[in-house]
């Protein structure tokens, strides 16, 4: 028993979470004591094909990170067919080059290494670690599984199956961690950001093994990749690895179509998902929010953390200190290429469903009036900071942070410039940011998951209500 | 109760392998050990890659503490510590952190109750100033007792009354254990929950909340003889108190397998398995880590290949280990399709345990247990986080802060032998309490 359990009921939002303090802030500890995070140094190779390799020396532990990324992902999955990119991910680990699927995890496991495959929103992602001294085993294993993936028809009949089981079970066991699948779902509509990143039901079951294997024609390449390697060995060593595994990967045959950005809301409305032998109300409240490349990205930090990015939040002081109704409420950003959505989410009793919408309502409300001081934004700008040295304290957290920088195009001032941007910080910025930023409560999306026999009645205030059951194979709503 | 299972896993990691032995590992000497006079314990253990420092407080006690009619306690006092003093108001506690940079959060499991904070290594003096505080004038506001009862039913609802699983789980813990208050769930009986009184969180405090049941660890960019110097300075003055009860019951002998069932409105059924296991500080702790890492570590584990691979009868076989000052449980958890078949997951499932019990292991998979065990371990001494928690679970719980750093040999003397001698005297049918979740429509749920 946590007091505070990020994962389940925010996982979403808990993903932001680390994303914020990532990029939110840099090494000046509490106390104003400059502590700056430099970058180390790395080298970045780009191969003929595309293929985009980093590689940074870090010797406190015998390990080697790594983390690959190919852009595409979910977004990329065919209509209809949402959980194909997922579903590739998956294939990817069960069996490539001359291993099978039992004999790829053996190999993996028999040193000790991890290789860990998921879909985002754009990209699918590959990341793990292993001992140094299986620095050639790694590299084989990674090459294999990129470039030489079996994609087995009987693999991929029993994964695709397993997988439409593990979203029923998520609905029995873990109703806080659908809100935002389904709020990105109505929120998005018809844009790839919408696409759930772990597919649904019956997103899943329409994906074929020959749409899959022309996804993975299509859309995984070496110019697709961009591959981070970090930690004990020595760099002349793993470029001239690298260079060799990958140099001959062909290149995907489409080219990436980016995504345009989404308009944002206005006005109000619910999307309520019935789940009647709940016995709370999962809510989630959601606009179009702003990209990675948003200029006043400090003060949006600061303003985030203040509102619902930590345990002294507005939200969190509202619907849990204060008053009671909750284990938890938080808020943050998902900043893509293009705009991502700003989400809050919380939870309650049934009986109290309505109480505290209202309240997180007011709450969001009140950040758009007076809510916000001098003191509190300078309370924000120390916990950002002090924080952030935990972000980027192991091999596999560099490895993230130096993929995202490639990923998105940013250089490493993004990282360096950090806290002199957010010690810069003033309240009229964070107000301006509040303004630009955060949805005012009557433009939002929300989404609840609950009994609705219990909770439609008094949901009506907010808007015209979109119902759907929690059995429906799909997490956006049929358009009659 | 959860947070029992990270622990675990924890210790799971702090192994190593034959062969993989060579690698240089940090040392006792690290580590500065001291008991204040009050019998507080300070463990610090520099490190100074990032500017911060993790502080763990281990306090002993937990569900294992508890009685009908107060369980959940000690998991409300998880809470109720950042609530407020004599000297500070209900929220200063966190105000105060994370205005100096620093963020926090606190575990209960059945035999601990842990607080942790990661802070600016410049915010020492004032996150020892407000941790002093809370263990010497915990304020009992009795509005604010109310409030935080609601957010404590607020997390039962969320962890186990929403969530199949964890329902199971409960009643198979609770009919696991007849007599030993490890039957208790640590999140509390709903009825408990709703009838604390102020006198029992009174009482509960002063009996537990000693400094003398404290071991309080601190990794990170720190000076360790300054570190005790400001220690003394803040919690030396705190008088000792009485501690715990000690918990004299021991579970009697269990002669045959129980069993629980469960129906509940869900998709998927679930399958539970929980045979009587071993302390913490017991010496065959090594060997039975491995044998749960050959059993259910990853996708090249016997169950996982088995039972969701081969024969697709469960979408997932986990396994883990809930071990404490007490004998605890050795846990198996299938999840099953919707259209699941609970009799041909559970026969498949005795078959595997009955291989592993007549056939043993083999050299290859004890080779790679201990190979996962010492890159978990490294992955875990890449963090002062890792580090804090390791070192402090050995310290309470596994005989001293000192093993940590000899585990790897415990893990090098395990052999095949050891092992399936020992799925043969733990992994026995009559040793075990099963659940069976099955899925019904509405109507025909329990009430």
């Amino acid at each position: 028993m946590n007091r505070v359990r990020l994962g389940l009921p925010i996982a979403s939002t808990w993903w932001l979470g680390v994303c914020l303090a990532l990029w939110a802030a840099l090494g000046v500890a509490a106390g104003n004591t400059p502590a700056g995070v430099s970058v180390p140094r790395f080298e970045r190779v780009q191969l003929d094909n595309g293929a985009v390799l980093l590689m940074m020396e870090r010797h406190d532990v015998p390990l080697i990170a790594f983390d690959a990324s190919l852009r595409g992902g979910a977004m990329l999955d065919p209509d209809g067919a949402e959980g194909c990119a997922h579903l590739l991910a998956g294939l990817l680990e069960k069996g490539a080059g001359k291993r099978d699927a039992f004999a790829f995890a053996d190999a993996i496991a028999a040193v000790g290494g991890t290789i860990h495959t998921a879909t985002e929103t754009e990209s699918i992602t590959v990341s793990g670690s292993f001992m140094s001294r299986d620095r050639g085993l790694m590299i084989e294993l990674l090459a294999d599984l990129l470039q030489r993936p079996r994609l087995d028809r009987s693999e991929f009949d029993a994964l695709r199956a397993r997988e439409i089981e593990t979203l029923r079970a998520i609905k029995d066991s873990d109703l806080g961690s659908l809100t935002a699948v389904y709020g990105k779902a109505a929120l998005f509509s018809g844009h790839g950001y919408g696409k759930p990143v772990d597919g649904s039901e019956a997103g899943l079951a329409a994906v074929t093994h020959e749409r899959l294997r022309q996804h993975y024609q299509d859309q995984v390449g070496a110019d697709r990749l961009i591959l981070t390697v970090v930690g004990d060995f020595a760099t002349t060593d793993m470029k001239s690895l690298l260079t060799k595994a990958f140099t001959g990967w062909r290149r995907s045959d489409q080219a990436v179509v980016n995504p345009t950005a989404a308009a944002r809301v206005t006005g109000r409305r619910v999307v309520l998902i019935d789940a009647p032998t709940s016995v709370q109300s999962y809510f989630w409240a959601g606009n179009v929010g702003v990209s990675r490349a948003y200029p006043q990205r400090a003060a949006l930090d600061v303003a985030n953390t203040l509102l619902g990015g930590r345990f002294t939040s507005l939200l969190n002081t509202e619907l849990r200190i204060r008053t009671g109704l909750t284990y938890g409420a938080s808020s943050g950003f998902e900043r893509l290429t293009q705009p991502g959505a700003w989400q809050l989410t919380s939870f309650t009793q049934t009986a109290t469903t309505i109480a505290a919408i209202d309240l997180a309502l007011d709450v969001v409300d009140r950040l758009h009036g007076t809510a916000i001081d001098a003191a509190m934004i300078e309370s924000g700008k120390a916990y950002v900071l002090g924080q952030f040295p935990l972000a980027l304290e192991t091999s596999a957290q560099w490895a993230n942070a130096l993929g995202d920088l490639a990923f998105y195009g940013l250089d490493r001032s993004y990282i360096e410039q950090r806290a002199a941007q957010l010690n810069a910080v003033t309240l009229v910025q964070a107000q301006q940011v509040i303004r630009d930023a955060f949805p005012t409560p009557d433009n939002l999306v929300l989404v609840v998951i609950g009994n609705a026999a219990q909770i439609r009645e008094g949901l009506r205030k907010y808007g015209p209500i979109t119902e759907m059951k929690l059995a429906d194979p799909a997490f956006a709503a049929q358009v009659r | 109760m959860r947070r029992i299972t990270a622990t675990v896993v924890g210790l799971l990691c702090l192994s190593a392998a034959t062969t993989y032995a060579a690698e240089p590992a940090a040392s006792a000497k690290d580590i500065t050990a001291v008991t204040l006079a009050n019998g507080m314990q300070i463990l610090t253990w520099p490190d100074r890659d990032i500017p911060n420092v993790a502080l763990y407080n281990f306090v002993r006690v937990g569900s294992r503490n508890e009685a009908p009619g107060i369980t959940g306690l000690a998991h409300f006092f998880e809470h109720m510590m950042f609530n407020g003093t004599s000297t500070r108001a209900q929220g200063d506690f966190d105000r105060t952190l994370e205005a100096n940079g620093a963020r926090n959060n606190a575990s209960t499991s059945n035999d601990l109750t842990i607080y942790m904070d990661w802070l600016p290594k410049a915010a020492l003096e004032t996150v020892f100033a407000v941790e002093a505080d809370r263990l010497q004038n915990l304020a009992f506001e009795p509005k604010v007792v109310e409030s935080e009862r609601g957010v404590v039913y607020s997390e039962r609802r969320t962890s186990v009354d929403d969530n199949p699983s964890a329902r199971l789980s409960e009643q198979v813990q609770a009919t696991a254990f007849l007599a030993h208050p490890y039957g208790i769930p640590t999140i509390g009986w709903p009825s408990d929950i709703e009838s604390w009184q102020i006198s029992d969180l009174k009482e509960f405090f002063q009996r537990n909340y000693a400094p003398n049941n404290c071991t309080m660890v601190l990794v990170g960019d720190l000076d360790p003889q300054a570190t005790l110097a400001l220690a003394r300075k803040y919690f030396e003055a705190i008088p000792r108190r009485a501690g715990p009860k000690a918990v004299v019951t021991k579970e009697p002998p269990q002669t045959g397998e129980r069993r629980v069932a469960l129906q509940a409105e869900a998709q998927t059924p679930l399958v539970q398995f929980a045979y009587r296991g071993i302390a913490s500080n017991d010496p065959r702790s090594a060997a039975l880590e491995l044998l749960l890492r050959i059993l259910a570590d990853g996708d090249a584990s016997r169950l996982h290949r088995a039972l969701v691979e081969e024969q697709q009868l469960a979408i997932s076989a986990d396994g883990y280990l809930q071990s404490g000052f007490d004998p605890g449980l050795i846990w198996f958890s299938l999840s099953l399709p919707a259209q699941g078949d609970t009799t041909a997951a559970e026969s498949a499932f005795d078959r595997e345990i009955e291989r592993v019990r007549k056939d043993g292991v083999t050299a290859a998979e004890l080779s790679r247990a201990r190979n996962q065990a010492l890159a978990d371990f490294w992955r875990g001494q890449a963090t002062i986080d890792g580090k804090a928690e390791a070192l402090g679970t050995y310290a309470v719980l596994r005989g001293g802060y000192e093993k940590l750093f000899a585990a790897p040999r415990a893990y090098e003397a395990v052999s095949v032998a050891d092992i399936q001698s020992l799925a043969n005297d733990l992994l026995h049918k009559s040793l075990r309490t099963v659940g069976v979740l099955t899925a019904v429509a509405s109507q025909e749920a329990q009430p």
